[in-house]
């Protein structure tokens, strides 16, 4: 299993492992991920939404799509009853992930932690699909 | 309590900013809009629909016998001396309601006011004293009498269109602000059953089933070619341009012309506008230019001759090796003939108040060259080649506002015209070749 972690917030953390070490991943293939959060304090989560998605990113507006989604608002589901969540999903054939000159497309995976305070904490951790080599500009071509 | 940032800042080639005050302002500006829907509705109806449907429903039916008739003179409010006076016929008519003898003036509603005073005689003349007419009397105030019924469908059109349009635009923004607020991003962003309800605008281009993110093909494969499986649907920037010529020089000139007959009938009646005169030089030149842009740019169009290429299977798959033909229209000596296939990536976004697109092609392979071409008038070049995909290129993508596209590209260079650049685009779907792709090694074929 591959880990990372993120803990931008306050003390807070979350890891998360991918069921694969390299997050590189064959379209149609299963992603299988574990995550824990962790360091929170008196504020506790009253919800968790997790989600695989992909996103464009580059010269033009950000699209979205969200190809798996899935809120916990089960107080035994959450912490501090339970130490950590999981989920899977079947990757579709499309898109790949790709490595543009002035269009991206990423795939992610995010945790997005709401606490009963009303602050929210959202991680994202990128992986591949597909083995697309970066764009490179033909020669002369150069912006 | 944190408030939500009213400013954005840049990160990266990205704009954040506070989706909590963009939802606000939307729906703020949705419920403004449901809000003149509901006012603009109620004032419709109530002045409108409603005096009517009692009309066609309430009024109980009465003999109307035309005790007197007149002119009315309406003359728009305030206006002393100036402004458009209107003639509207009125009719004093006796009749029974409610078992009590009623007379009162009315208004028949075939009689519309008019500016012409003849007229409006003339259409009063057409009622006698005495005579009995069929009439409808309100049993809310026996005084109000009509002597027509039916509807207005021009009224009750308007009455609903503008009303409707603002309630429909202005309640589905509602609806989606209230669905939206306090959601995030991912959520707001899954698919719900209510998505294509609350979103029937959404600028997403068609996907192909079971690919997200791919374009469909449906255009690129209803055309069967002549020798191979498919003809390619052209796309030519030249071809829009030289519309867009079009569409000015006809318009440009249409305005032209009203002024030019205008000038002339003020000449004819002994009247020098030297101003109009003045202005219709600089106008006319700017027309005849319009014009000879057009047909230049038709002439270069269509003297190059036509191009079409067809294709042995599509959609097309990495690792795939496909026929193509090449046949060009035209006479005389081509320079040069080249195919190519390339990728290109176009990113839409926003700068300030415009809508930017960016274009850039970041993948090219010379596919044909041909080279020194003497074309017979009549007949048409044929030239078949292999257009192969490497096996690890992107597939073809399309989203909302970022696009990477395929295409086989034509650029010719005739000895008499002008260079032009013809593109035939392709959809290149991810995995592994699929079935139909001939596993033909490189060849190339040229007839004329």
């Amino acid at each position: 299993m591959s880990q990372a972690g993120d803990n931008a917030g306050k003390g807070l953390r979350v890891l998360v492992q991918f069921c694969r070490a390299d997050r590189r991943y064959e379209p149609l293939s299963a992603l299988r991920v574990r995550y824990a959060i962790e360091g929170f304090a008196d504020d506790h989560p009253r919800a968790v939404e997790h989600s695989v998605l992909w996103y464009t990113e580059g010269k033009g507006e950000e699209d979205l799509v969200v190809h798996f989604f899935e809120r916990v608002t089960e107080r035994s589901a959450l912490p501090p009853a339970a130490a950590s969540g999981t989920f899977a999903t079947l990757l579709p054939p499309s898109p790949l992930s790709y490595e543009g000159v002035i269009v991206k497309v990423r795939w992610c995976v995010r945790v997005r932690v709401f606490f009963t305070g009303g602050r929210d904490f959202v991680s994202e951790y990128v992986f591949d699909v597909g083995r697309i080599p970066p764009a490179r500009l033909p020669r002369g071509d150069d912006p | 309590m944190k408030l939500p940032r009213f400013f954005g800042k840049k990160r990266g080639h990205r704009r954040t900013g506070s989706q909590a005050w963009a939802s606000f302002g939307e729906g703020l500006f949705h419920a403004v809009l449901l809000g003149a829907g509901v006012v603009f509705g109620g004032l419709l109806a109530s002045g409108v629909a409603v005096p009517e449907w009692r009309i066609n429903h309430d009024f109980p039916p009465t003999t109307c016998t035309v005790v007197a008739k007149g002119l009315e003179r309406l003359a728009p409010a305030g206006s002393a001396a100036g402004g458009a006076v209107t003639w509207q016929p009125c009719l004093r008519v006796r009749y029974e309601a409610a078992g009590s003898r009623q007379e009162s003036w009315t208004r028949p509603i075939s009689a519309a006011p008019t500016t012409d005073r003849a007229a409006a005689l003339t259409r009063l003349a057409s009622w006698r004293l005495g005579e009995t007419v069929p009439g409808w009397y309100d049993p809310a105030d026996a005084s109000h009498v009509v002597l027509e019924r039916g509807y207005n469908w021009w009224m009750w059109l308007l009455a609903l269109l503008l009303p409707g349009a603002l309630l429909a635009f202005g309640g589905a923004g509602v609806a989606r602000s209230v669905r939206r607020w306090g959601k995030s991003e991912e959520r707001r962003a899954a698919p719900s059953r209510l998505s294509g309800l609350l979103h029937p605008l959404a600028g997403s281009p068609a996907q192909a089933p079971d690919h997200p993110g791919v374009p469909a093909c449906d255009n690129h494969v209803n055309s069967p070619g002549t020798q191979l499986r498919y003809r390619l649907p052209i796309e030519s920037p030249e071809s829009w341009t030289l519309l867009g010529f079009g569409l000015f020089a006809v318009l440009w000139n249409a305005i032209l012309i009203l002024l030019v007959v205008g000038a002339g009938l003020d000449l004819l009646g002994g009247r020098t506008d030297w101003l109009l005169i003045g202005l219709l030089v600089p106008f006319a030149c700017v027309g005849i230019g319009g014009i000879v842009v057009f047909l230049r740019g038709l002439v270069l169009a269509t003297a190059v001759g036509t191009t079409q290429l067809e294709i042995s299977a599509h959609p097309l798959h990495p690792g795939g090796a496909y026929d193509v033909l090449l046949a060009q229209g035209g006479s005389g000596l081509f320079t040069s003939l080249d195919v190519t296939l390339e990728l290109e990536e176009q990113a839409t976004f926003r700068q300030g108040t415009d809508t930017r697109t960016e274009k850039l092609v970041v993948w090219r392979q010379p596919v044909q060259s041909w080279r020194g071409l003497q074309l017979a008038s009549g007949q048409r070049f044929e030239g078949r080649t292999v257009v192969s995909l490497p096996p690890t290129v992107m597939h073809s993508f399309a989203s909302e506002h970022n696009y990477v596209r395929w295409s086989i590209v034509v650029r010719g260079a005739p000895a008499r015209w002008p260079a032009f650049t013809r593109v035939f685009p392709v959809v290149v779907f991810p995995g592994t070749v699929g079935p139909g792709e001939p596993a033909a090694g490189h060849r190339t074929e040229a007839t004329t």
